[in-house]
């Protein structure tokens, strides 16, 4: 079996699996969003149960639209507070920072463990070896019921790294050309594990990154294994980290991946840093190091958005929060900011953004016809600097 | 279940959550989001035109992006009867499922447009197209007997009331 297989077995009480067997798994921890949760309360009420499977281990966080931005929004509040007393559970309401973020700072499951959230970005924990379901609000009510989900076991696709990368190229970079090579759908409902000595390349928190983007790809796990070649698996490709570049995704998908060479010159009218995906402290620290020396251009809305609260006292404590406001841009509360299209930074038709966030579909920030590159933290904060597309420079 | 007959609404491939439901009307009234079905999709005018029992004919991985279950909860109360494609993203072919939306995997996008009629038998997983029968994968009996319960909640409360004896 491999590692993907090991994990399940392991959480369906199996002595072995294959892939196409439907499967039974215990789940470590199962929340839901403030987009989510509504529905998901609705639906948990509607199951007839008088308790969820264990209050210790549902939780929900407010993090897509705080604080509110409408009314209805504030409802969705009050609501998931309802649920939380009626029930017992853990409510994150006060801004503590994305729900990802949370889970790994917070609530650290363990490796092979399974979590299951109402978010698409679930898969973010395999960066620390742990197996994460996305899942929609039915899903994850009847999950809060059980203590269960039910799976069917994938095929694994295997990325062997070599190499070492340069020092202007990131987990972002990494993610992104796997999207050039593998497109939105190679991957649907599979498993892909990203083994061999090139991972230490990447620290957790890279790692999180990369294993965040695998949804774009339409894996089903996304998981960090170890030195060591994985047996039993679909397919092994290799790559070899000292021959990639920074890349860059352009409208109107994440998969749409070329060079940021290939695009430098392009002017900027917006840059994002922040959220699931490239929110926390390593990230900053690119920012850091571009904006401590240069100021953001003139024509270009810089916004901040650290994933967590902790993330942010650690930027404050560092002095970076002063070095970013001095250079000209705007640090947000910590949360999902702008990057979904509901508040907090939405763009026209006449912009054009480099965002470390994770989608550019059409709409996604805000206009259909705005523009949205997502690239890293190094190659966002180089393009802030300069009013457009721009390589970051090595170190 | 029953087949489903309907009229043909075409679209192409990578159909995503943000198109099908745009971010911004998710925090609208639940009872309203088949209003805002494909909202995001520009000119389709689609919650306009949708009819009744219409069917969504689509390429591949439709419904990629975003978890929001609102995407087939709009499309489902916009009145759209069944979504086949090409291929679907995971989360929303489950999310579909799971809220009592058929949906199934035939590649069809290609030999249909607007307006025309086809007649979908799940469960023996063929689809009658203008042109002929067309033979398709049939729906797992696990999925089947989702939509028979009408979704996931009124099944899991069965199960869970058979357990209880």
């Amino acid at each position: 079996m491999n590692l993907i297989e090991k994990y399940l077995a392991i959480a369906a009480g199996e002595e072995e699996v294959r892939p196409g067997m439907d499967i039974r798994c215990d789940i470590s921890y199962v929340a839901a969003h403030d987009v989510t949760a509504p529905i998901a309360i609705r639906q948990f009420e509607e199951i007839g149960v008088d308790s969820v499977f264990d209050p210790e281990k549902v939780l929900l966080i407010v993090d897509h639209i705080y604080p509110a931005a409408t009314e209805k929004a504030r409802k969705s509040v009050w609501e998931m507070d309802d649920f939380a007393k009626k029930y017992g559970v853990k409510l994150y309401k006060s801004g503590q920072g994305v729900i990802h973020q949370l889970m790994y700072e917070n609530h650290q499951a363990k490796p092979g463990e399974i979590i299951v959230i109402a978010d698409s970005h679930t898969c973010t924990c395999g960066g620390y070896g742990v197996i994460g379901i996305g899942v929609g609000s039915t899903e994850a009510a009847a999950a809060m019921a059980t203590g269960k989900l039910d799976l069917e076991v994938p095929q694994v696709v295997q990325i062997y790294l070599t190499g070492k990368l340069k020092s202007n190229v990131f987990g972002k970079d990494f993610i992104l050309h796997l999207g050039e090579i593998f497109g939105t759908d190679y991957l649907t409902d599979k498993g892909l594990i990203i083994s061999g000595p090139g991972i230490d390349c990447f620290s957790t928190e890279e790692r999180m990154t990369v294993c965040n983007m695998g949804t774009e790809l339409g894996s089903m796990i996304t998981l960090f294994g170890t030195h060591a070649r994985e047996t039993d698996v679909e397919e092994t490709r290799e790559i070899d980290l000292s021959l990639l570049e920074p890349k860059i995704a352009k409208p109107y998908s994440p998969v749409n991946v070329s060079d940021v060479k290939a695009m430098e010159g392009l002017p900027v009218t917006q840059v994002v840093v922040g959220s699931c995906t490239n929110g926390r402290l390593n990230d900053m620290e690119q920012v850091v190091r571009q904006l401590r020396s240069h100021p953001v251009h003139p024509d270009v809305n810089m916004l901040v958005v650290p994933s967590s609260k902790t993330v942010l006292e650690a930027m404050e404590q560092k002095g970076w929060c002063k070095i970013i406001r001095d250079a000209g841009a705007t640090i947000l509360n910590p949360g999902c900011g702008p990057c979904f299209g509901a508040h907090e930074g939405l763009v026209s038709e006449r912009d054009v953004v480099v965002s470390t966030t994770n989608r550019n579909f059409p709409g996604r920030m805000g206009s259909i016809k705005g523009q949205i590159y997502l690239a890293s933290p190094a190659t966002a904060a180089a393009s802030a600097v300069a009013g457009k597309i721009m390589v970051p420079a090595e170190q | 279940m029953d087949k489903i007959k309907g009229r043909v609404f075409v679209l192409g491939d990578d159909v995503d959550t943000d198109q099908i439901l745009p971010g911004y009307a998710m925090a609208e009234p639940f009872e309203q989001l088949g209003t805002y079905a494909m909202a995001g999709a520009p000119g389709l005018d689609f919650a306009k035109r949708v009819q009744k029992g219409d069917i969504l004919v689509a390429g591949r991985n439709f419904g990629c992006g975003s978890s929001r279950e609102q995407a087939p909860h709009a499309l489902k109360m916009a009145g759209v009867s069944l979504v086949v494609a090409k291929s679907f993203a995971r989360i929303f072919r489950r999310n579909a499922i799971n809220i009592g939306l058929p949906v199934y995997a035939a590649d069809l996008s290609d030999q249909l447009k607007d307006g025309d009629i086809i007649e979908a038998d799940l469960v023996l997983g063929e689809v009658r197209l203008p042109a002929g029968m067309v033979k398709a994968v049939p729906m797992s009996e696990n999925v089947l007997k989702t939509l028979e319960y009408g979704g996931l909640i009124p099944r899991i409360r069965a199960e869970l009331r058979k357990e209880k004896g």
